[in-house]
């Protein structure tokens, strides 16, 4: 009975998927039909008569190859989970020169709003997006179109045929109900195959994208490296290197003291032996930033472990990770779960922490870090958080985070096999 | 004493060697690899050893691992590691076997050349000595910090203290205390977190490493 019910639903869910399927990709084919019609209507011996609605006909098509190329991306992630990257090129911003014009990457326009729409223009022309569009709203209609015609196709038949008092146009009204009910639950799947054969990006499209994310990825390290060199500089300047100076002056005087007033040569011996602790201590936290000395000595596990018995939370570690993984790596999701931790302690106000490492095969290395703290984490421009996803973008790696207002939150950083 | 020194940049090496000699203490042999250390302390069985963590080879944990092989060859092997930086981490491997004859220590702690010796002889004579720096850390740490709610500002103090490898006579002097008011205070404390104490000064300490270094 069940097992009816939910093949009743899947037949109803597939039939009205299917009419859709039918109306988003015969739209092309009905702008050409209209076409034609008029061509048509307008004949009177003169050939010439079809050139307009031809030429209508062709703009049409050129409009709408686009918006049906979205709707059918849409469609097909919105009922099988898949998406299909667009892989549409992006538009570079219009800048408006000293001069007075505006320079749109391609030429001079004495308006913003020409050198939006000479952009636009150009953009499109040049996009093989485009042209992939075009050929999938012609694909389209002869492949998935025509399958996911079947049902709405049966119905028709059965509404007519059932009406008609003759009995061999029951038995096609019959048939038709038929054909409705059993093709309905797969007659729009083809859309998903065929979306995903036609529509995905081409290797050279996807092979310009990934030009510009590493681009982009580039002057993010770069910038990043720097600040980061600068800080260490800045660090050892006001830190280390002004206590050193100290320190030697400290012993010049003492040198002078030592005969005239023993004392106070003893006392400035004890500060310059605080201020020597002081700078090792400096020194220490600094080096900790760069590259946690525990890292270098035992790898990601046990460095893991070792933060997590100095964070303030009681934090358990579970760990599968047999290899050794590249430093770069390492250091990546090493400062990734101490700012996880450092974050579910001053701004989730845990208790608890689960971390979590395994991989090494399937989708790469793993760390999960789950808290039981108040949540509302998320990802803000500049924040810790998409510092992180773009320290773990290098490496192809990713960030994941379920953070609901009121806890709790769930990070997972992955880093993906080939960059091991 | 007749001590091994395992260090591997001289000049922290050199300047080891000499202040032991200035506290009349002998140096029997000094390594500067991992597996020259293994070799120094099994053949040497000195008094006590003091060994660094990071060394060559490999530049990682090199002497940590050389201590704790050599101390499960000859259990009890009384050392003291030195290190730039102090992890919980370490401070849990060493205490493992519950032997004692164990010290952990940053290497600045030899600025206070006294307190380093004394640390020293202790470790020597079988007790704990733990780097302020490592009881800090795992007092604070998360699962500690629940547990000793229940103590008092005072007592958290001395428990630390305690947990370095102090005596009662040694506590009391850091905090200008009387030796007897010291043991009010850790009567108390054992009472509060249910440790039994036998008045052996270095059950005493493991008993209390243990306890804050229960998961």
């Amino acid at each position: 009975m069940r097992q009816l019910v939910s093949w009743v639903a899947s037949a109803a869910v597939g039939f009205v998927r299917a009419c859709v399927v039918v109306l988003v990709s015969m739209l092309v084919p009905a702008v050409w039909a209209a076409a034609a019609g008029l061509w048509i209507w307008w004949w009177g011996g003169n050939p010439w008569a079809g050139t307009a609605p031809l030429l209508w006909a062709g703009i049409g098509t050129l409009a709408l190859s686009r918006p049906v190329c979205r709707m059918v991306r849409s469609l097909v992630a919105k009922w099988t989970g898949t998406v299909i990257p667009a892989g549409y090129r992006q538009s570079a911003p219009v800048v408006r020169m000293s001069t007075g014009y505006w320079w749109n990457g391609y030429s001079y326009e004495r308006t913003s709003r020409d050198a939006r729409q000479d952009q636009r223009m150009r953009l499109w022309w040049s996009d093989p997006a485009t042209w992939r569009d075009l050929r999938f709203a012609v694909i389209a209609p002869f492949t998935t179109g025509v399958i996911a015609a079947v049902p709405p196709a049966g119905a028709v038949a059965a509404v007519v045929g059932l009406s008609h008092p003759a009995a061999s146009m029951r038995l096609i009204g019959v048939l038709g109900v038929a054909v409705a009910i059993g093709a309905a639950p797969y007659a729009w799947r083809p859309v998903g195959p065929v979306a995903v054969r036609f529509l995905r990006p081409s290797p050279a499209m996807a092979l310009a994208d990934r030009v510009d994310e590493l681009t982009a990825q580039r002057a993010d390290t770069t910038v990043a490296q720097a600040a980061e060199i600068r800080r260490i500089e800045r660090d050892l300047h006001d830190g280390a290197q002004a206590r050193l100076v100290a320190l030697g002056m400290s012993l010049a005087t003492v040198e002078r003291l030592m005969e005239t007033d023993p004392n106070r040569a003893k006392a400035l011996l004890r500060e310059a032996r605080s201020g020597a602790a002081t700078s090792l201590t400096e020194l220490r936290d600094l080096v900790r930033g760069i590259s946690p000395p525990v890292l270098t000595e035992r790898g990601l596990v046990d460095a893991v472990r070792a933060l997590a018995l100095d964070s303030p939370l009681e934090a358990a570690v579970s760990a599968d990770l047999g290899l050794r993984l590249d430093p770069p790596i390492e250091s990546a999701l090493y400062f990734g779960v101490a700012e996880l931790l450092t974050n579910a302690a001053k701004h989730a106000r845990a208790t608890r922490a689960r971390i979590s490492i395994f991989g090494g095969e399937g989708p790469g290395i793993v760390v999960d870090v789950e808290d039981d703290g108040g949540g509302g984490a998320g990802m803000r421009a500049g924040g810790g958080l998409d510092g992180l996803r773009r320290r773990l973008a290098v490496f192809d790696g990713t960030l994941e985070i379920t953070s609901p207002a009121g806890g709790p939150t769930h990070v997972r950083m992955v880093v993906p096999c080939e960059s091991l | 004493m007749r001590i091994v020194v395992a260090e591997d940049l001289y000049l922290l090496r050199d300047g080891m060697v000499r202040l032991l000699e200035a506290y009349g203490h002998q140096v029997v042999a000094t390594a500067t690899t991992g597996p020259e250390t293994l070799d120094a302390l099994l053949s040497r069985r000195p008094d006590v050893a003091v060994v660094d963590v990071r060394m060559p080879p490999t530049q990682s944990d090199e002497g940590l691992r050389a201590a704790l092989d050599a101390r499960r060859r000859l259990p009890g092997l009384p050392i003291l590691i030195l290190s730039q930086h102090v992890e919980q981490l370490y401070a849990r491997e060493l205490l493992a076997d519950g032997a004692g004859g164990i010290g952990y220590f940053l290497k600045e702690s030899v600025f206070d050349a006294d307190q380093f010796i004394d640390a020293l002889e202790r470790v020597a004579g079988g007790g704990t000595a733990m780097d302020p720096a490592v009881i800090a850390k795992l007092l604070s740490s998360g699962s500690s910090n629940r547990r000793l709610e229940r103590l008092t500002e005072r007592e958290h103090d001395v428990l630390g203290l305690m947990a370095e490898g102090l005596s009662n006579q040694a506590i009391g002097q850091r905090l200008f205390l009387s030796e007897s008011a010291i043991s009010k205070y850790t009567t108390s404390i054992f009472g509060k977190l249910g440790i039994t104490d036998d008045g052996n000064n270095n059950r005493r300490v493991l008993a209390v490493l243990t306890y804050l270094n229960k998961p």
